[in-house]
């Protein structure tokens, strides 16, 4: 299965907030869709899941228009919420059904989902009188008990402690393993690169990055090294700029690394003879692979 | 149509499995079978004793000197005949018509001591037939002692002048009693006879209508409330959803009533004969009026019901329905005022235009039908509006409820949402 969304535009009002957002996705792969707050992450998904209908653009399965309700979806919305008054299992069963489960189905469904999270012994307790990661969990089960072709997950890790992100973690793996499709957003970059093959970086409203999150990381590390001159250096970014300014631009700095970017018609073996004749001997030089956040930081930061 | 039964049976737990509505139920059942149950047990008599009216109608004509009948029913009254104008007390407590034990008195200070005292109820000061002074020392809505005093000195006072005049007064008096004898051919309907049923069909409506309309309204908000709104709208179809709720609410409401007012017919069988079938008329309501009522009750109910839904649909937090639900109920009420004016005057102007407007018309179609007169096409136009404006206000719900989905805050205008939906 392919989902295709081609140039979707949203106003609220007179703003205008999405600004043509295009990206594609298929089964057994995760698309991570990030963005800061306010960027329009939700309201994409909220097109997706027909909560909303786009001023135009098109959202397509394999070339056929999108229709969520003709699908089984396990779609965790970021507005969280369920019947605090209902039991467990029987809220589970209600929702499994309206999404076309059968009754026996959805029995068994929601029974296996509170065993695999872990809150079994609450089946038949009232939403209510759970704790609140507890409840998290509840609306994951929540999330999958239809046994869903795409999984479309709005921020899953927000509020979640350090175990239950790592549930869900695990449960994202196993829904991707699966062949599901698997869309969510997040502003945590940490499980977007577990996760992720591609990404789309949305930031005010327009895609200003997305891809295969790997490719991208190469392209930003093109040209770039990371050069470490040991402790005794306590400035190695002025080091640099004096010793061999002429062939490289400073970049950034990690920690005591510094990142550069080489200058047209220098090269990497030049650079290190250079240094070397220079008495500076790098205890590191290799590579420079960004992180996501410095990428994210770049691309949507208050400079961006 | 699946996913409308899911939604309609998960609400129908909702109402069913909610301990207030279980405990309401039980107890408007205890409370209804109680009353009927209750005036036969203490009248002291069971089905099998016959009930012989005639029996109970007695005391007027037995009660001379009271001396067959309980004591605790007499009432003790003092009295004080000054010029002995009261010839013969036995025949004049008989011309009062309630059970009295006279104490009588030789002074006025005496009867004034006898009702502060308290070991008499009240007191006479006579001073002729036509002057009497009645002491009582705190005069209750009910007190009726003075009327039939009076009326007895009137009476004695007619008979002593009659009979100085030689005219024998018993004549007179079997004069006035005669009742001349008819028989009553209704060709059309009887209006006297189908009141009561009319009457108790229509507050039945208006009961279920009070009870039930927040309840809907809630059960539509509540998923706003407790924001699970959004999981609900991407998995269900608004129509099933907002169709199902309110079903759900009206079926509860119609199940609860049938409950309640089936335990009091039923209680009613059992104690009839304690009742002298007096309650007979509330409860023998023809086939077509039963039809009408299935049909203009209940549509009319639904149509309320989907409007007390909108008014859910509007709203995003249930403190704001008492609020919100006020012109509905106004709009109700006015339909169950103009039913009211219309028992009285069911083929008048008033409950005929009532009886084709959607929002009064199950209440005006079924007075018409129960005691006035209607002709079949006035009944099919008026049903046809009736059902298309329900199904019209459903639709309107379920679309209002899809607009107002992520509305949280203040209640959305009706003409707002109204509009924003043509937009669309």
């Amino acid at each position: 299965m392919k989902l295709e969304v081609k140039d979707l535009r949203k106003s609220f009002g007179d703003k205008e907030i999405l600004h043509g957002i295009s990206f594609s996705i298929e089964s057994g792969k995760a698309l991570g869709l990030l963005g800061r707050n306010g960027a329009g992450k939700t309201t994409t998904i909220r097109i997706l899941m027909d909560v909303f209908r786009a001023d135009s653009g098109t959202v397509t399965v394999d070339g056929r228009p999108f229709h969520p309700k003709k699908f089984r979806i396990g779609y965790l919305p970021e507005e969280r919420g369920l019947y605090p008054k209902k039991g467990v299992q029987e809220q589970l069963i209600y929702l499994a059904q309206l999404r076309g489960s059968s009754h026996a189905d959805a029995k068994e469904q929601s029974m296996r989902w509170l065993k695999r999270l872990g809150v079994e012994e609450y089946a038949q307790r009232k939403l209510e009188t759970l704790s609140k990661g507890n409840q998290q969990k509840v609306q994951l089960a929540q999330t999958l008990v239809c046994d869903p072709d795409l999984v479309i997950l709005d921020e899953p890790f927000s509020g979640l402690d350090p175990v239950n992100s790592q549930i869900l973690k695990d449960v994202i793996q196993e829904q991707i393993e699966a062949g599901k499709l698997v869309i969510f957003s997040s502003h945590q970059m940490s499980y977007v690169e577990e996760f992720c093959e591609d990404i789309v970086l949305i930031n005010h409203g327009d895609i200003v990055l997305s891809g295969d999150l790997g490719k991208i990381k190469r392209e930003y590390g093109h040209n770039r090294l990371v050069i470490g001159l040991g402790e005794e250096y306590q400035e190695p970014a002025q080091v640099l700029r004096d010793y061999v300014g002429d062939l490289l631009h400073i970049v950034g700095s990690r920690k005591d690394q510094v990142i550069v970017e080489l200058k047209e018609g220098c090269t990497r073996k030049f650079l290190l003879k250079e240094l070397l004749e220079r008495n500076l001997v790098p205890e590191e030089f290799g590579n420079y692979e960004p992180s996501l956040t410095e990428i994210f930081v770049e691309k949507a930061g208050d400079q961006a | 149509m699946r996913q409308f039964l899911t939604v309609l049976k998960f609400e129908l737990n909702n109402y069913f499995k909610n301990k207030s509505f279980l405990l309401t139920t039980i107890l408007l059942i205890v409370l209804a079978v109680g009353i009927i149950a209750v005036p036969g047990v203490l009248m002291g008599r069971d089905s099998g004793s016959g009930g012989d009216e005639t029996e109970y109608a007695a005391p007027e004509s037995e009660s001379t000197d009271g001396v067959d009948k309980d004591v605790s029913d007499q009432e003790s009254v003092a009295l004080f005949d000054k010029s002995g104008s009261i010839e013969d007390l036995s025949s004049f407590t008989a011309l009062m018509g309630i059970q009295v034990q006279w104490l009588e008195c030789s002074d006025e200070s005496q009867v004034e001591e006898a009702v502060n005292e308290g070991s008499v109820e009240a007191g006479f000061i006579v001073e002729d037939l036509l002057h009497y002074t009645y002491v009582v020392e705190n005069r209750s809505m009910s007190d009726s002692l003075q009327t039939a005093f009076s009326q007895a000195a009137a009476a004695s006072y007619r008979s002593q002048v009659l009979a100085e005049q030689g005219i024998d007064a018993s004549e007179i008096e079997a004069l006035y009693q005669i009742q001349p004898e008819s028989e009553t051919q209704i060709l059309g309907k009887d209006s006297a006879g189908s009141y009561a049923y009319t009457y108790m069909l229509i507050m039945v409506l208006y009961f279920l209508l009070i009870f039930y309309g927040q309840m809907i309204a809630t059960s539509v908000t509540s998923e706003k409330s407790n924001r699970a709104i959004e999981i609900l709208v991407t998995s269900v179809d608004s129509n099933s959803l907002i169709f199902g709720k309110v079903l759900a609410g009206a079926i509860a409401g119609l199940i609860q009533c049938a409950l309640i007012l089936g335990s009091a017919v039923g209680a009613y069988q059992i104690f009839r004969e304690s009742w002298g079938g007096l309650l007979d008329s509330l409860f023998d309501i023809p086939v077509p009026v039963w039809i009408a009522f299935a049909v203009f009750g209940m549509m009319g109910y639904l149509l309320y019901a989907f409007c007390f839904g909108m008014l859910g649909a509007l709203v995003s937090k249930t403190e704001d329905i008492s609020k919100a639900s006020a012109p509905v109920l106004m709009l109700y009420i006015i339909s169950f005022f103009i039913a009211i004016f219309g028992l009285n005057d069911s083929n008048g102007i008033l409950v005929r235009v009532a009886s084709f407007i959607p929002f009064t018309s199950s209440n005006g179609m079924l007075i018409r039908i129960a005691m006035g007169s209607v002709e079949m096409w006035e009944i099919i136009v008026s049903g046809v509006l009736l059902a298309a404006f329900c199904l019209g206000a459903g639709v309107l719900a379920a679309k209002i409820f899809r607009f107002g989905t992520l509305m949280y805050g203040n209640p959305i205008k009706f003409t707002t949402a109204l509009k924003k939906i043509r937009e669309k």
